[in-house]
């Protein structure tokens, strides 16, 4: 039996980070995936083959349609594995799959792979402090972590489409804003320093700011300075439940370093942090540490990074 | 407005302990409620100050778990129910199967909260599978919830973007920690949770005949974290030429 293997996300930017999880998937077993998309969420780029939904409802943003489309196609052609792209309405749709289905569900999965009947893959649980290895039975219903692939790359394959009709909604969407958008691609970024409590007045964040442009760096912050404070926009919160980065170096400025913040800067090369406290846990997860007040341990690192440069 | 949150008792994952090996201490480790079902909890507490009603606490857990249940009824909530099983034991569809079924028992609620995911394992999976059981409207990742006759507007924050959604009572609703402060209970107040009413229900009364979980968990190990953990003190000039040269032998600061 050759493993079939769908690829999904509401989102055509994880859609392609998807795909790629399902080649990887699917090759290792000698089996096929397909990329199911949303006719209304973006052109899908990556893989040969591709289905394309169409409904009269709008799709994309609401997945409880989504998932009503997708329960309904895969009831046809009952793929082995569904993937679906970790986002928050990603999640949501591989609930109502599973549910719709009778298939077990796992979120935030990285590493999977297909071990005979079973699907195996790894989950940070516990904050980050631990990594947990699932095991799911075929047919499953598989959430995979956003960030932890590279895309796929473009394909010229034509989407087959699939005319669904009409969705009902128990939801009705009334208004939907852009989150307030800097320029920052923290996930992208080579380079960040981050900010934490440490940092007294909004103002403050000047210095921080001064040393990541020195550094060709991003802003970053912990969760208190966007959720709680509203100095930066969410955008720039890193952590379990903001952005996970993987830069070269990471700069933690007056991050106490709470389990949540850390599992979001996991995967970076370097770590150094700056802090008064000596026993502040952002130590322990560190590569180089300096012990003191950020106001007159930032300016003096400007002043060397400025004089090594000449 | 019969309102009914569903929280977790969970390790408490700053205070768990690994040993050499690194295999995690489960047993016996300190437990809480798990951190953003406090949020969930606040909410329906500011709902019923506002619309009158009842506040109903759910969870599944052991006997442990009424530590959990106590702190919730402290914080205001009218009585609790107790599925008495190990939700460790269990995977996140049967998880939703059980409180699916609890909430039928004791509905019909108007609203049922929960947090967007539980500080343990984080799936953020069984909140929409309970709607999705239970036929209900479905909002995920609520940061502001106003309740107005017999529908709800919340405002969900999305990765990129907020979106407002409209849905009509009874609905199930996942919140985020940016929807509230959590209140802390008084003293009197934690005296008193103890003589709130706390129902205690078995599992297989519920879902009689239901099947085992399908998915699990086979082992969890620490995260090796192999950072170097070199720490400068002394006066900032002294420190601030040592971390730029350690950074720069690293080969990580633009050239």
């Amino acid at each position: 039996m050759s493993v079939k293997v769908w690829a999904f996300s509401e989102s055509p930017s994880v859609a392609n980070e998807v795909a790629s999880s399902a080649s990887t998937i699917a090759r290792a077993a000698g089996g096929t995936f397909t990329v199911v998309g949303l006719d209304d969420s973006g052109p899908l780029l990556a893989g040969e083959e591709k289905v394309v939904l169409k409904a009269d409802t709008r799709l994309s943003t609401s997945p409880e349609a989504a998932a009503d489309v997708l329960a309904r196609l895969a009831k046809e052609a009952n793929p082995d594995v569904i993937l679906v792209g970790s986002t928050r309405d990603g999640k949501e749709i591989a609930s109502r799959i599973a549910v719709k289905l009778g298939r077990p569900c796992v979120s935030e999965v990285f590493g999977a792979a297909l071990v005979g009947e079973t699907l195996q893959g790894k989950r940070n649980v516990f904050a980050g402090k631990l990594v947990a290895e699932v095991v799911l039975p075929l047919p499953c219903v598989v959430a995979v972590k956003v960030g932890t692939t590279s895309a796929l790359p473009a394909s010229a394959g034509k989407a087959e489409e699939k005319v669904m009709g009409s969705v009902p909604s128990k939801t009705k969407l009334v208004e939907m804003r852009e989150k307030q958008k800097g320029t920052v691609d923290l996930k992208g970024a080579k380079l960040i320093v981050a900010a934490g409590r440490g940092v007294k007045k909004k103002e403050d964040l000047a210095i921080v700011s001064e040393l990541a442009a020195a550094l060709e760096g991003a802003v970053g912050c912990s969760r208190p300075l966007s959720a709680d404070m509203g100095w930066l926009p969410e955008e720039h919160h890193i952590g379990l439940t903001g952005v996970t980065v993987h830069p070269d170096l990471y700069i933690a400025v007056g991050i106490s370093g709470q389990l949540q913040h850390v599992a979001g800067i996991k995967d970076s090369k370097v770590i150094a942090a700056v802090n008064t406290d000596k026993s502040a846990p952002m130590f322990e997860a560190s590569d180089y540490g300096i012990v003191g007040d950020l106001y007159a341990v930032l300016p003096a690192m400007l002043r060397e990074i400025k004089a090594r440069r000449q | 407005m019969k309102i009914a949150v569903c929280v977790k008792h969970a390790v408490d994952e700053t205070e768990l302990k690994v040993d050499a090996g690194g295999n995690p201490q489960l047993k016996g480790a300190p437990a809480k409620m798990s951190t953003f079902d406090k949020n969930a909890v606040e909410e329906a507490l500011r709902l019923k100050a506002a619309h009158q009603g009842e506040v109903v606490i759910l969870t599944i857990g052991t006997t442990e778990a009424k530590k959990t249940m106590k702190e919730a009824l402290a914080m205001g909530a009218d009585r609790g129910v107790l599925v008495s099983s190990d939700p460790m034991a269990m995977d996140t569809l049967r998880t939703a199967q059980l409180l699916a079924a609890a909430l039928k028992k004791g509905g019909p609620y108007d609203v049922v909260l929960c947090s967007e995911g539980s500080s343990d394992m984080y799936s953020g999976l069984v909140p929409p599978m309970v709607g999705e059981i239970l036929g209900l409207p479905y909002v995920g990742y609520a940061r502001k919830i106003e309740v107005s006759g017999q529908s709800a507007k919340v405002e969900r924050a999305l990765e990129d973007s907020v979106e407002v959604v409209e849905a009509p009572m009874p609905l199930v609703v996942s919140v985020v920690s940016e929807i509230n402060e959590p209140r802390y209970p008084t003293l009197i107040q934690i005296m008193q949770a103890g003589k709130k009413p706390m129902e205690e229900l078995s599992p297989e009364a519920l879902l009689p005949g239901a099947g085992q979980s399908a998915s699990l968990v086979r082992g969890m190990k620490a995260q090796a974290m192999a950072r170097k953990r070199v720490v400068f003190e002394g006066p900032p000039e002294e420190t601030a030429k040592k971390l730029v040269e350690a950074l720069a032998a690293e080969g990580v600061l633009p050239r």
